[in-house]
């Protein structure tokens, strides 16, 4: 397999703070590339760096070959790029918004006709071919800049967090667009906070957090690294006091991977194994004299379960402003 | 274009190739930001509507300044006083003794008409190329497209001329759509073609240059509303402030001599004429001295102040009064523009002064040129008209190289890689002596930090 893209101790630098801390990653040609992690945790700063638009302060980066600090115009005519906020243009139509970006990159006029009419059926806009842009929906206009990343038919695509803002139904056709692309053999890295959303997408995914790659690799190798069943969410009756008892309790569990304290008497726990174990530790807790008004399954947020599972979370147990 | 260069591209050797490359995505840069923001600008209606209601607009300008001359001079006519009309918002009426002359009148319209349409057309001009621009690249950034322009291929220098290219080709519109208006003065006279030629570069040369400063301004700032207030007071600093402190600079170094009662020469200081370049006004005035029908023209002593070309005024054979020549009454001896001999006759009392001789060389004023008259210097006051092209080229001029260094400036702004990277300045009692070295330890040297945190909001 050949590799697409390259990162060799890549790090950017704000001032004193860092916001990427060398990272070195490997992603093979045709894969579905996930990179995750919490807010502030670095995607963006990378994917910016790969698409040429923040100069590394260390470290460099490989896209098809070429270096984004030496080549950085030969890397943009491989890769296509979909911030993560972008706006649209007003007063244009939206072929004319591809053609625009067909003529940015120099496609004759015949190559841009057909370009616009492949791409609007890619993405199923063929039927809005001539609305204005600013009067799409947000997942319409979601879809046309994935279609402006496709104009020149680029081998790595580099999307950042395509899916945020998104219903649920628009999420899904955006996942069935990215299997086909898949499909046509294209390198596709995408950034996410989401874990569902890249779990039955990506082939590896790479974790990052606070500007570091925690662990990465295939799905499977890091889904098996962690094992962790899920995240409970249990409310505590009663005051301080019960509650510091019942974290002790549920700490004292086998099961239980991590808890962690939340405002308002709710603790987070981080299980081992499927629901059977769940309601074993539940039983448990309450044989040992917690009180409980509520005990279910959290969203499985990647970023509560890195809190939970990672030992850099729980050793900064951070406020929980910060993790919002 | 995109096709000859693409062409290149292809066609090229290994070094061609490259240079074609470069050429390509510089003329594709150029090509399809302009498509892409013309298309915009004039969709609909609204161009075509605000390109009519401005020449309407400027049709009524010009013809109110025909009315208005016209009934002056008639009133003046008619009341036999005036040899001297009054002047016309700093365009005076064709003087004195050949007012009756239906030739002077009517070539005192043309040049009104000429030299009014001039002025407010350079106002629009003035306003409008930097309104157009100095939204161009904050906007991009505000409305975030502008990472989507700039992962593309496209050379940032390309992607600046196509914005710059693209707001200016609706100002070029506005003002090319008003040459016909303003050819209406041939009727009248005392403007020729050349004339309106010189007119028409100097606006063209304007718009280049304001539009510019808008861009740059847009490109080095992130809001826009921020690069529009700072681009106004730019263009109010350039235009009033210019020639507000030219003139506070030449009554500040203004030097008196007196000797021996005879003579009084004062002489104003010499501000440096550059700081008048970039007051578009000022070649302006340059322009209206050049065309003016009479021989005395408010225009052409301002420039004469400015530039230091000796400018004689009127004819004296009124015997009413002397000609004004900065500050001290003289009499011209014979010879063409630029050989002059000066000798003052009057003093500063209107006194005529007993026979003198021809003052040395050295006494001569530090803005004409004097030689020794020799045998052929005669005493008859003489007029001549105002050098051309004394100021006016060296303002088109300065816009353009404006223009152009601007341009390449606001290239290197947009590229989030710059290729020029400024030498990092070192910081001055930031670094405590407690931060530890290896964090502090400075990135690769070809990295800009300032790039860095330019970047990082």
């Amino acid at each position: 397999m050949t590799i697409a893209v390259r990162t060799d101790g890549l790090t950017k630098r704000y001032g004193r703070s860092l916001a990427v801390a060398g990272v070195g990653l490997e992603i093979e040609a045709g894969e579905i590339f996930g990179l995750v992690g919490p807010n502030g945790a670095g995607k963006t700063t990378t994917l910016r760096m790969l698409a040429t638009l923040l100069p590394p302060s260390a470290g460099d980066a490989e896209i098809g070959g070429h270096s984004v600090r030496r080549e950085p115009d030969a890397v943009r005519s491989v890769i296509g790029y979909m911030p993560d906020t972008f706006g649209v243009y007003d007063d244009m139509r939206v072929w004319e918004y591809l053609d625009f970006f067909g003529r940015c990159y120099g496609l004759s006029a015949a190559r841009r006709r057909q370009m616009i009419g492949d791409l609007l059926e890619l993405v199923d806009l063929a039927d809005k071919r001539g609305a204005y842009v600013q009067d799409l929906s947000r997942g319409m206009q979601q879809r046309l800049c994935l279609a402006h990343a496709l104009v020149h038919d680029p081998q790595v695509l580099l999307l950042d967090e395509p899916a945020s803002g998104l219903d649920p139904r628009a999420r899904v056709e955006l996942r069935e667009l990215l299997r086909e692309l898949r499909a046509l053999g294209k390198t596709i890295v995408i950034s996410s906070h989401i874990l569902p959303e890249l779990e039955e997408l990506c082939t590896s995914v790479a974790i990052i957090d606070h500007g570091k790659l925690l662990a990465s690799g295939r799905v499977d190798d890091i889904a098996e690294r962690f094992r962790v069943g899920g995240v409970f969410r249990a409310s505590v009756l009663g005051d301080d006091a019960r509650v510091t008892k019942a974290e002790q309790v549920f700490a004292g569990l086998p099961d239980v991977v991590s808890v962690v304290r939340r405002p308002g008497g709710m603790l987070e726990l981080a299980l081992r194994g499927d629901e059977t174990t769940a309601a074993a530790v539940l039983t448990a807790a309450v044989r040992g004299g917690v009180k409980l008004t509520s005990f279910a399954p959290a969203a499985s947020d990647l970023e509560e379960l890195f809190l939970q599972i990672t030992d850099v979370g729980a050793a900064r147990s951070r406020s929980p402003e910060v993790q919002a | 274009m995109t096709a000859l260069a693409a062409g290149l591209a292809r066609r090229g050797g290994r070094v061609g190739g490259r240079v074609g490359r470069g050429l390509a995505r510089f003329w594709s840069g150029i090509s399809a930001i302009s498509i892409k923001e013309l298309r915009g600008r004039m969709r609909g209606r609204r161009a075509f509507v605000v390109l009519t209601i401005y020449l309407l607009l400027l049709g009524l300008f010009a013809f109110g300044i025909y009315v208005y001359l016209k009934q002056q001079a008639a009133t003046t006519v008619t009341s036999g006083s005036g040899v001297f009309p009054p002047d016309f918002g700093g365009l005076p009426f064709p003087g004195g003794q050949t007012l009756s002359n239906g030739t002077a009148l009517s070539a005192g319209i043309g040049h009104g008409i000429f030299g009014g349409l001039l002025f407010l057309e350079t106002l629009l001009v003035l306003v409008l190329a930097p309104a157009f621009t100095t939204g161009a690249i904050s906007l991009e950034r505000e409305k975030q497209t502008l990472d989507l322009l700039v992962t593309t291929p496209l050379s940032t220098l390309g992607m600046v001329i196509g914005k710059l290219f693209s707001a200016l080709t609706y100002v070029f519109l506005l003002i090319i759509a008003s040459i016909p208006l303003a050819s209406l003065v041939f009727v009248f006279g005392a403007v020729g073609p050349e004339d309106l030629l010189r007119g028409y570069a100097f606006l063209f040369a304007l718009a280049f240059g304001m539009g510019a400063v808008g861009l740059f301004i847009s490109a080095l700032v992130k809001r826009t509303q921020t690069a529009t207030v700072i681009t106004f007071v730019v263009v109010l600093v350039l235009s009033i402030g210019s020639a507000a402190g030219h003139q506070f600079w030449q009554v500040a170094s203004r030097s008196t001599s007196g000797s021996g009662g005879l003579v009084l020469t004062q002489r104003p200081g010499r501000a440096p004429e550059a700081l008048l370049w970039f007051n578009p006004f000022v070649a302006d005035l340059d322009m209206v001295c050049a065309t003016a029908p009479d021989t005395y023209h408010l225009s052409c002593e301002y420039i004469s102040s400015v530039t230091g070309r000796p400018y004689f005024g009127s004819p004296t054979n009124t015997g009413v009064e002397p000609p004004i020549f900065r500050g001290f009454p003289v009499q011209v001896n014979g010879g063409g523009v630029d050989d002059v001999v000066v000798v003052p006759q009057f003093a500063p009392d209107g006194q005529p002064l007993p026979d003198i001789a021809v003052p040395a060389i050295a006494d001569c004023p530090p803005n004409a040129r004097c030689i020794d008259p020799g045998a052929g210097g005669t005493q008859a006051a003489i007029s001549f008209g105002f050098p051309r092209d004394t100021f006016w080229p060296k303002s088109a001029a300065a816009f353009v190289v404006l223009g152009l260094l601007l341009t390449l400036l606001a290239a290197q702004l947009v590229s989030p890689t710059r290729r020029l990277h400024l030498p990092r300045l070192p910081r001055l009692g930031r670094r405590g002596p407690a931060a530890p070295a290896a964090p502090a330890a400075p990135a690769a040297p070809d990295v800009s930090d300032q790039s860095a945190v330019e970047n990082a909001s």
